[in-house]
């Protein structure tokens, strides 16, 4: 079964959350009240979910933790007290892996931790993506204009260059955004 | 075709001076002196273009959150005050729990726009450990009037300014922890520039966490910090409660620094460029009210209240008029205190200081390559909405979009090479 930590720093919510989820069998590792004890906690106790409310000062706190943490975040079920669906399906979108209405009756949890995880899964693999993409262009960038300096200052066609660059990176073994790399050291970026 | 107004030239006799003016401001890009632009359009033909009445706001009320700090103020006092009437709007200050809670709402579009960390936006620009949006500035709204608090425990230790720090952290290694509000903010980068000028590194030799400001004294209280950087009141809290003393105030850090601005997303500006234009003018004329220097004790005041900072009016009072002390014993008149328009340096969106905040991300490693500085500067920072609000309230524009500054470390920042800039520190993540 998951386990989850619930801040609060409204201690009347926080006991009534932790209650529906021990009645659905979850794992309350902690129910924390404020920032400094937060980080201590998601420390500790390494939650599968972390609970917290859309108006809690200490969501900054937990910002600090995800990016911290990024190579291992972990999905955030937010709770908030006003029931606008608008916001709170921006807000999805936005990447918080869930929001959720206050008030909630027990049997909603499960549900919407699932979700939660599945959407919190979904961003990451989007996030991977996004990186991945953003790494390619970058080097393919890197490459061109490497390949423009070479052109340049050996006065090499655009072909000739390229082939340069790939022997080097073969011999090397070294990647060809590598050897491009040192290129634009040598040679200097600016044009 | 010949219905367009031609490349070259702007279209004075246009039937649409909207039109007109939009065509102008477009064709004018690159970082040609927002100022220089505006004059080369003859005062005539500028008038006529304002006086159309096709500048009415899209959005006649707006939302505008903050945070319970010092530096809300002349969001505050330009709906107080009534200045947002005069031009046709109506600003809603609404108070929020936490910066992230202020990052997803302008996201979401629940908030019109916010006072704001200067690195949140280019965080949220960015995409850094959050959603990615692209965001505006469309003033700065503060400079000045943060702090670094130490505890009085380190003092009883020896440390009270950044050299004792650093001897005291090498000399008696533990886990010496330090706050801050947000991981791509102001204070943390404040705080991890400081503690790098003395040889400390923020994240290997010191341990760095988030707290919600108003948090910051009680945690300190039970011993659970060494440090801070926030903005004000809480330092002068720190030591009216004597639980700790400022061993610097980010002015010392970088006089004149960039602090809160005026945040929103670029699609908003984008579906509202009338109501952006109106709230800068009242925003504007707020911060000049403000740095009246006889209208800072009644500032003081209204803000102190619980709907908005929520402290004592002492704790806010003195600051704000530039008188410090720093708990040890030392007073003095700060002429470089927290200035909300100083003729409007304050407020005009420097590209130099939008992209300083992205050469620490990349230095910290929040940003994992270097990204287009520039670029990304003039896509944020409305440059050409700031100018025109600021024209027409007669306030002086700067020539250049940048501008140069000396930091405590002794090393220059003039926006010129913003890359080797940031990847040119010794320490760095």
């Amino acid at each position: 079964m998951l386990t989850v930590l619930i801040a609060d720093h409204d201690a009347t919510r926080a006991a009534q959350l932790e209650q529906s989820f021990r009645d659905q069998g979850y794992t309350v590792a902690d129910v924390v009240s404020s920032a400094f004890d937060l980080a201590a906690a998601v420390a500790k106790h390494a939650p599968d979910v972390i609970i917290m409310g859309t108006d809690s000062p200490d969501r900054d706190t937990l910002e600090h933790l995800c990016i911290a943490t990024r190579d291992c975040p972990r999905p955030v079920v937010m709770f908030t007290p006003d029931d606008a669906s608008e916001s709170i399906r921006a807000a999805l979108k936005a990447g918080v892996s869930a929001y959720v209405v206050d008030g909630m009756d027990a049997e909603r949890i499960r549900p919407i931790l699932e979700v939660a995880r599945v959407r919190f899964e979904e961003h990451q693999l989007l996030l991977q993506n996004a990186a991945e993409t953003a790494r390619k262009t970058h080097e393919r960038s890197v490459v061109d204009a490497a390949k423009q300096k070479l052109m340049a200052h050996q006065g090499l066609s655009e072909d000739a260059a390229y082939h340069a660059m790939r022997r080097a990176a073969m011999s090397e073994n070294r990647r060809l955004v590598e050897i491009a790399e040192s290129i634009l050291q040598q040679l200097g970026q600016s044009s | 075709m010949s219905n367009q107004p031609h490349d070259s030239q702007i279209d004075v006799t246009s039937s649409s001076p909207e039109n007109t003016r939009r065509d102008f401001l477009k064709k004018s890009t690159g970082i040609l002196g927002a100022a220089a632009l505006m004059n080369l359009v003859a005062p005539g033909v500028r008038s006529g273009a304002w006086a159309a009445g096709s500048d009415a706001p899209e959005k006649t009320e707006v939302k505008i959150g903050f945070i319970p700090l010092t530096d809300c103020a002349s969001v505050v006092i330009a709906s107080v005050m009534g200045f947002d009437k005069k031009y046709g709007i109506k600003i809603t200050p609404s108070k929020e729990a936490s910066w992230a809670a202020v990052r997803d709402k302008l996201v979401n579009g629940e908030l019109d726009g916010a006072h704001v960390l200067y690195g949140l936006i280019y965080g949220v620009q960015m995409g850094i450990g959050g959603p990615k949006k692209d965001m505006a500035n469309l003033m700065t709204l503060n400079n000045n009037g943060q702090a670094i608090t130490l505890s009085d425990q380190l003092k009883s230790k020896g440390a009270v300014d950044g050299v004792s720090l650093a001897r005291l952290i090498k000399a008696e290694p533990r886990e010496y922890t330090f706050a801050q509000t947000f991981p791509t903010g102001t204070h943390a980068m404040w705080l991890y520039y400081w503690l790098a000028t003395y040889g400390v590194n923020p994240f290997t030799e010191a341990k760095v966490i988030t707290v919600p400001p108003p948090q910051m004294v009680a945690n300190m209280r039970v011993d659970n910090m060494d440090g801070f950087c926030v903005g004000e009141p809480w330092n002068a809290r720190a030591i009216h409660d004597k639980i700790g003393f400022t061993a610097v105030t980010t002015q010392e850090i970088w006089k004149d620094h960039p602090e809160k601005i005026l945040g929103t997303s670029a699609e908003w500006v984008a579906k509202h460029p009338n109501t952006a234009r109106a709230l800068i003018m009242a925003v504007l004329d707020a911060s000049r009210y403000i740095d009246t220097m006889s209208n800072r004790t009644q500032v003081a005041k209204i803000i102190a209240d619980k709907a908005y900072v929520n402290t004592d009016f002492d704790s806010i009072e003195g600051r704000m008029h530039g008188q410090y002390e720093n708990g040890l014993g030392k007073k003095w008149q700060d002429p470089n205190y927290m200035k909300f328009f100083n003729d409007g340096k304050v407020n005009f969106p420097y590209l130099s200081d939008g992209m300083w905040f992205l050469t620490q991300h990349k230095r910290w490693g929040l940003l994992k390559t270097d990204p287009d500085y520039l670029a990304e500067a003039q896509k944020v920072n409305q440059i050409k909405l700031y100018t025109e609000a600021a024209t027409q309230l007669k306030i002086a524009v700067p020539k250049s979009p940048m501008r140069s500054a000396k930091l405590i470390d002794g090393v220059v920042w003039d926006g010129t090479d913003p890359k080797k800039y940031a990847n040119g520190f010794k320490i760095k993540a």
